[in-house]
């Protein structure tokens, strides 16, 4: 039965210098440290950066992936990313803008929509395909292992890729209405990232809890809808009553819309719902890496 | 030689009924955790589920470079000590060391994607199966012979032949080159030439320094590749030792004469 322990015992009082006749299979030197430790699942569950750093490429080809195929099977490919908000805006414009004559801070009505509709579309879309990617990839994640936060980051990572593609008919709309290019890139980039960071955080939470309870997937996209009215995307934050402002700016998608939009058409900047955005934003993110990495350890069995 | 797995103690429990307890709805969810809250009220903090370990006590040592073959029945465990050794399912109980980086191939192909051509495949499932770029790069005319499909390097996937499939799942994962391999019985379901090109393959590995777990039901193959085997029943580790024994072993347990 222990054979094995006894012999390599035997070959540990060896002196190293003897030649065995497996010097050939022991041509690899072997890490002092165990390069994987294999535990029981305990409460605090680390992020090992190292770990998903080495696993980058990964990542990269998930993404890959997700692109490749939708060119392959669709006729319109990247139009499509330019599509649903541009046809959102069309619908909100002609009601909202021309018939209940929605107040859009001196904004075109059209522009003032798709500078809300271009962040809306991609937060809607990365949360709700994020929700759903465990499950889509069930096989793999039950074959092979990698850190699983690649699988909803890769969803999110392909989302920005069509916000930066749907960001380009942002552009030509400014043009058309001779609205002037000055905006601050700096706070441009900053609140796309700030919104990425909103993305992952809620996309994390609906995934891991959809390995679990399949419910989460049929919800989620109700509790999209509940959060689209919530937010500025069709209005403007300024018909909210002034003393129900501090509830409403709890919304972290207030500030980074708000924010948006006033860089954007030289407004001034709604600091104090930015920060808000930002104090609830970054800490959810920190929660739901936690959580997720909680219910990761039964992915597999539970899937 | 220090030994490239080191496995303790490891248990792995499942809880019978486990889809009913947790999986099916939030809603039942909620009920069942306000039912055995008011359980533990009443009767204490002692509610007994039914329960079955997969895996129990299983304690050893490989040693770089040799290869173990496991055999057992039909849910002894065997699949269970490979998911927890790959990381795929964690153990409840005991510790496993690894000295090495793994491969792992426990289901030919995983992470094709049926549009995506046999070249764009080999990339992907590469990257999946722990591969760079530059290295997939380097190894792809290999890759492509050994499953023969250079004709086919363009075609989607969706339109390979199961054969064509399990060919080019198995010659990627074998152009992995880790330090350790977990093999779970894949190659059963390919034809007699190619099984033996894998099985060259896998002894290859092993003479470079690849250590190499492999469950099988294929006695054959086990006796033919292993330097040693282990006989896992019912989550125990039952015997070790020589393939030719365990095997004996192994099938002297059995109700009947008569192969897997």
């Amino acid at each position: 039965m222990s054979t094995s322990v006894e012999e390599a015992n035997a070959v540990i009082s060896e002196p190293h210098g003897s030649a065995r006749a497996l010097t050939s299979r022991s041509a690899r030197m072997l890490p002092d440290e165990p390069v994987i430790k294999i535990r029981p699942a305990s409460f605090w569950a680390g992020v090992d950066f190292a770990e998903i750093w080495e696993h980058r490429e990964v990542l990269y080809f998930l993404m890959w992936r997700d692109l490749k195929v939708r060119y392959k099977q669709t006729i319109l490919g990247a139009g499509w990313v330019v599509l649903q908000p541009v046809l959102m805006t069309a619908v909100f414009a002609i009601f909202l803008g021309r018939l209940i004559k929605v107040p859009s801070d001196g904004v075109p009505y059209p522009l003032f929509a798709y500078s809300g509709l271009l962040l809306w579309t991609f937060l809607s879309n990365a949360v709700l395909s994020s929700c759903y990617s465990l499950v889509t990839n069930a096989q793999i994640i039950t074959r092979i292992y990698f850190s699983r936060l690649l699988i909803p980051t890769s969803t999110v990572g392909v989302r920005v890729v069509d916000l930066l593609i749907a960001a380009a008919l942002l552009l030509g709309l400014m043009f058309y209405y001779r609205v002037p290019l000055s905006p601050s890139l700096l706070l441009l980039s900053w609140l796309v990232i700030q919104i990425t960071t909103l993305a992952l955080a809620v996309g994390f939470l609906g995934a891991a809890l959809n390995v679990r309870y399949r419910d989460v997937g049929t919800l989620a996209p109700i509790l999209l809808q509940v959060w689209m009215f919530a937010s500025p995307i069709a209005y403007s934050s300024s018909i909210v009553p002034a003393r129900l402002q501090w509830l409403y700016s709890l919304n972290p998608l207030v500030g980074i819309i708000d924010g948006f939009r006033a860089a954007l058409f030289h407004l001034p900047l709604p600091w104090q719902s930015m920060a808000v955005s930002a104090a609830v934003t970054f800490p959810l993110l920190i929660f739901a890496v936690h959580l997720f990495r909680k219910l990761e350890s039964t992915f597999a069995d539970d899937i | 030689m220090n030994p490239v797995i080191r496995v303790n103690n490891l248990g792995k429990q499942f809880i019978l009924g486990e889809r009913e307890r947790v999986a099916p709805t939030l809603r039942e969810a909620l009920k069942n955790s306000l039912k055995s809250k008011a359980q533990t009220l009443i009767r204490g903090n002692h509610s007994r589920r039914a329960t079955v370990w997969a895996l129990r006590d299983v304690s050893f040592e490989v040693r770089p470079g040799e290869v173990v073959g496991i055999v057992g029945g039909n849910g002894a465990g065997k699949s269970t000590l490979l998911r927890i050794l790959a990381r795929i399912t964690r153990p409840t109980t005991g510790r496993a060391d690894l000295y090495g980086q793994t491969g792992t191939l426990l289901g030919v192909g995983t992470g094709f994607h049926p549009d995506l051509t046999g070249r764009e495949n080999i990339y992907l499932n590469g990257a999946i199966l722990g591969m760079n770029r530059a290295e997939i790069t380097r190894k792809f005319d290999e890759i492509v012979a050994f499953a023969e499909v250079e004709d086919f390097l363009d075609t989607p996937a969706k339109r390979y032949s199961s054969g064509m499939y399990l060919r080019l799942g198995f010659a990627i994962a074998a152009h992995l080159e880790p330090d350790i391999l977990l093999l779970d019985e894949v190659l059963t379901i390919a034809d007699a030439a190619f099984q033996q090109r894998c099985l060259q393959k896998v002894k290859a590995a092993s003479r470079e320094g690849t250590t190499v777990l492999f469950v099988s039901h294929n006695l054959d193959s086990v006796r033919a590749l292993c330097d040693r085997a282990f006989q896992i029943q019912a989550g125990r580790l039952q015997a070790e030792g020589k393939p030719e024994t365990v095997i004996n072993n192994y099938l002297k347990g059995l109700p009947k004469a008569g192969g897997d």
